[in-house]
């Protein structure tokens, strides 16, 4: 009870570092939230075009221009080629068309006439030429069957107002996953910065070669107060994470309350458990504790910035990820991308993220097992010295 | 009288180098022992081989009769130490470090509680209880390094240089508190390169050098090994050599110097060498002016023995 006791007057001494790191979480992961809402809503657009109709009394040529504006925005432009290629390179028309002198006569004489176009080639004019395409298509069809003008009007018409409904099947809510992703994925800096640095400190107050010595002489076994130790280390993680996921829940909402939100917060849990076993190595190696800070600023930033924790991984180059396949945090990281975009959850599609929480535990036990070989080294170079 | 402490034959070496050279020695209950020597003499090896805080080749250590190592909980719940740095939590309060020191001896809060107060009384450090130690001045410092050594009462104390850099107030402060100690029955191994601490405190002292012990007894025991046995030094102002000659003949007379006006006559042994001096300034009309005598120290033991100083 005494070292347990202890280890959390040592850690009280440094709650302002944990409240630094927790403000951090809530105001740029808050901003980095806001600012990546990239869920997959569809939203309406339509192509700027400018129509040259050289053809106005034609009942075939204006039957093309009511479809055109109806389905893109006409722009008012002179007819000038001077302001129309300005009006192109400046973006403020996507697409132009020119219908030449005689165009409805020229087809029902099957003289195939050309219409003329300029385009910015972006995806506004890429989709202007593909209702435009449709349109002459369809026209096409009719005027080889048929000679009618007013038969044609109405049979493109027709054609051109079937409908059909597309019905998106998909229930995820991306814009909530996208939250908690956005949240658990800066959360990862927060995590491990306030895990490293804290349980460093502590352990190296406890390690101190003079307090280590007066330990030892004591009458307390060693090996009981090196397990009090870290017990007291897994209850501080332990509580890092509750208070982190709680947190989670007021900034994220209900979706943590769901069985993808459990799955967020279990890898969650599991890196705690990670960067708490590099807190336990690091504070077997460190002979000074002035050089945690730079440590927790080397591996926590560190290993945020290689894996995407504040920029989305899509956005790094490769040779970068592969790097960040050595590193816990991309491992975690990688899980909650998974999460955000799961349509369905269920152990099939899981098996990516179990093979992830597989990869974050090895981690793990390789820390363990470095740290219990170094702290064998270091035992028995202190007696012999 | 019962031996607290028994060490055979110890040998500590470090590659080629022997630190602790075949020590033997006892230490009984209710003694200070002092463990007196210059730096890297092996007074702190010694120490932590006692405690099984290193690993030693050869020897034997027994702590009240029984054989130490270091899974002797039992044994280890009755020693305390202090080491030679400062080793206390920076981020607890004086009272926290004792209560956190004294835990991992006594589980009972009562009890603990109790020693703490009485600890603190007897470092002095009554009024700093609630103060962090970068608050403490060095003196405090090391008076709160002592009271987490001695905290639980132990019977057997080791203090390894307490006194390094520490003010002469809180100097006299940690040995009044050890004097406490000792009065309180407990038996006490003192390491020290300061030969005063050692003559006011020390019952029994072991000088050491090398690794092996030089000399051993009571402070009166090893200035008899010291070739001199007085020292005066008088300011003459018109001494001849006729009367330098005189002195020379002195019975017991072991050196005369003049350095300008500073007159110094060794002796070996003998009482009366002052009185004999001014009789023969006064007779040869010699004026004389400021007079000191000095008694053997251990630094001239040591001196004797070795042939240089205790802190060269």
């Amino acid at each position: 009870m005494t070292v347990f006791k202890t280890f959390w007057q040592v850690v009280n001494k440094y709650k302002a570092t944990v409240i630094l790191y927790t403000v951090l979480l809530i105001g740029f992961g808050g901003l980095n939230m806001a600012t990546n809402e990239t869920g997959t809503t569809f939203v309406a657009s339509k192509p700027d075009l400018f129509i040259v109709n050289e053809d106005k009394d034609d009942e075939l040529s204006n039957n093309l221009v009511k479809y055109l504006e109806d389905n893109t925005t006409i722009k008012e432009l002179d007819n000038d080629e001077e302001k129309i290629n300005d009006a192109i390179f400046y973006r403020d028309v996507n697409y132009v068309v020119y219908i030449p002198k005689n165009y409805g006569k020229d087809l029902l004489n099957d003289k195939h006439p050309e219409i003329k176009i300029k385009s910015t080639g972006d995806y506004q004019a890429s989709l202007a030429e593909m209702m435009l395409n449709r349109y002459l298509n369809i026209q096409n069809t009719f005027i080889s069957s048929n000679k009618n003008v007013d038969d044609i009007i109405v049979n493109i018409n027709e054609t051109l107002n079937k409908k059909t409904n597309i019905e998106v099947t998909s229930k995820l809510d991306t814009h909530a996953t996208t939250k908690a992703t956005s949240y658990f994925n800066f959360a990862s800096y927060s995590i491990m910065a306030a895990v490293i640095f804290i349980i460093c400190l502590v352990l190296s107050s406890f390690h101190e070669s003079g307090v280590n010595k007066r330990t030892i002489v004591s009458s307390m076994n060693y090996k009981k107060l090196n397990r009090n130790l870290l017990l007291s280390s897994l209850v501080y993680s332990f509580i890092v994470w509750v208070f982190y996921s709680v947190l989670g829940l007021i900034m994220v909402g209900d979706i943590l309350f769901s069985i993808r939100g459990i799955v967020y917060m279990l890898n969650c849990l599991i890196f705690t458990f990670t960067s708490l076993t590099i807190a336990l190595l690091i504070s077997t190696l460190i002979k000074n504790k002035d050089a945690v800070s730079g440590i927790v600023n080397v591996i926590a930033l560190g290993s945020a910035f290689l894996c995407g924790a504040f920029v989305p991984t899509k956005l790094l180059p490769d040779s970068v990820l592969t790097v960040a396949h050595a590193l816990p945090s991309y491992w975690y990281i990688n899980t909650n991308e998974l999460l955000s975009s799961m349509e369905v959850i269920n152990m099939s599609t899981l098996q990516p993220v179990i093979t992830n929480f597989i990869v974050l535990l090895g981690f793990g036990m390789v820390f363990i097992i470095i740290n219990n070989v170094a702290t064998y080294y270091k035992r028995n170079i202190v007696k012999k010295i | 009288m019962k031996k607290i402490i028994e060490v055979k034959n110890l040998t500590k070496e470090y590659k080629q180098v022997k630190a602790v050279d075949n020590l033997s020695f006892t230490v009984n209950e209710g003694e200070i022992l002092g463990l007196l020597g210059p730096n890297g003499s092996g007074k702190t090896t010694t120490i932590n081989c006692i405690l099984s805080l290193l690993e030693f080749q050869k020897g034997h250590i027994k702590i009240f009769g029984s054989e130490m190592t270091p899974d002797a909980y039992d044994l280890k719940r009755q020693i305390g130490v202090v080491f030679q740095e400062v080793a206390i939590f920076n981020e607890l309060t004086v009272y926290d470090n004792l209560d956190y020191f004294c835990g991992l001896y006594i589980s009972d809060k009562k009890t603990r509680e109790s020693y703490i107060e009485d600890a603190i009384n007897l470092v002095g450090l009554e009024k700093y209880k609630k103060f962090y130690p970068k608050q403490l001045s060095g003196g405090l410092l090391r008076r709160l390094n002592i009271a987490c050594g001695i905290a639980h009462k132990p019977k057997l104390i080791f203090l390894d240089e307490p006194t390094v850099a520490v003010d002469p107030q809180s100097r006299n402060n940690i040995l009044e508190g050890i004097e406490k100690l000792r009065d309180g029955g407990a038996t006490i191994v003192y390491t020290t390169h300061y030969m005063e601490e050692v003559e006011i405190l020390c019952d029994r002292i072991i000088i050491l050098d090398k690794g092996r012990i030089l000399a051993e007894g009571s402070s009166d025991e090893l200035k008899e090994l010291a070739s001199i046995d007085e020292k005066i030094t008088v300011e003459v102002k018109n001494i001849t050599d006729k009367v330098l000659d005189i002195i020379r003949k002195f019975k017991n007379v072991d050196e005369v110097t003049l350095n300008m006006n500073t007159l110094t006559v060794t002796y070996k042994k003998g009482k009366n060498n002052l009185e004999e001096l001014i009789e023969c300034f006064k007779s040869n009309k010699i004026k004389y002016d400021k007079i000191t005598t000095e008694k053997p120290t251990l630094n001239d033991v040591f001196l004797n023995l070795t042939g240089k100083g205790l802190r060269d």
